[in-house]
């Protein structure tokens, strides 16, 4: 059985490029669902199951930061990886995304590879 | 030159701007001296198909009639021309798997020109079309590099001043 994904970026642009990048990769994947924000993300995912999340930080009505810190909360959505993909590399930003147990970061501009990099990674830490 | 092969014989050079594609064969191809150049191999272990491209220039619209005659000799029609050989010989693109040497600035410490890094860009936007992935990737630097497949296997590696790096 593939996976199921979740973008959550607020550009739509970028959440069809990330989505294309996945549909490129040899992994299995069943269903891949769009948020614009960390509001519209928690409601997906407790409205159905994810196996990943790829999610910005820079983002309206709710950022990255606080969309990790309401899913961790949640004790049906903590288990659930989240692979950051941001222009924000800063030390401190990366803090931050430790202390909040970001499976990994990806800087903008990405390559297709890097994205595919992290899956894979983030699959196999899974298991 | 651009040969497409489907009988075992013995190892080949692909010049630059040149390529090769064959089918089932032992053969090792290899490519030398890869500065700014690019140099793509693919390999389809199934279909035992594959090939190699020597790239000098990104752009073919310097000069289209030279393109007509050398499509190798850029990136935005070489490519295109690699991957529809290893298709014409039965290549799949979900199997292919594809390696990228050189695109380096061996010449160009400034990186005035950045021929390398438009060649890469050119190449990048080709895949990114033809929804494929880069599996390895040895680019950069002022290093040569000559890159080799074996056909045996599917094998790629390279060498760069006397280091054997697999790819």
């Amino acid at each position: 059985m593939g996976l199921q994904v979740l973008i959550v970026d607020d550009s739509s642009l970028t959440r069809r490029v990330i989505e294309k990048t996945l549909r490129m990769t040899k992994i299995q994947i069943d269903g891949i669902r769009h948020a614009a924000n960390g509001r519209e993300a928690l409601v997906e995912l407790r409205s159905s199951p994810c196996d990943l999340v790829f999610s910005d930080i820079n983002m309206p009505e709710m950022n990255g930061i606080e969309f990790l810190d309401a899913k961790n909360a949640d004790p049906k959505l903590s288990g659930i990886p989240v692979v950051v993909i941001s222009t924000d590399s800063s030390e401190g930003r990366a803090e931050q995304l430790k202390a909040r147990h970001v499976t990994a970061f990806v800087g903008k501009p990405f390559t297709p590879e890097m994205v595919e990099k992290v899956m894979s990674n983030a699959l196999e830490a899974r298991v | 030159m651009i040969g497409t092969e489907t009988s075992t014989r013995a190892n080949r050079t692909v010049g630059i701007s040149e390529m090769i594609v064959e089918r089932d064969t032992d053969n090792v191809i290899v490519t030398y001296s890869l500065g700014s150049c690019l140099g793509v191999a693919v390999f389809d272990p199934v279909a035992r198909v594959g090939g190699m491209i020597h790239c000098m220039l990104p752009l073919s619209k310097i000069d289209p009639a030279k393109a007509q005659a050398m499509p190798a000799m850029f990136v935005d029609t070489g490519i295109p021309t690699l991957l529809q050989a290893c298709f014409d010989l039965g290549a799949d693109s979900k199997r292919l798997r594809l390696s990228v040497a050189g695109a380096g600035s061996p010449l160009d410490d400034n990186h005035v020109f950045n021929i390398g890094d438009r060649n890469l860009a050119v190449l990048r936007k080709i895949l990114w079309k033809n929804s494929l992935l880069i599996a390895a990737e040895d680019t950069g630097g002022s290093e040569p590099r000559t890159l080799y497949l074996e056909m045996k296997t599917g094998e790629v590696y390279l060498k760069a001043r006397g280091d054997r790096r697999a790819l």
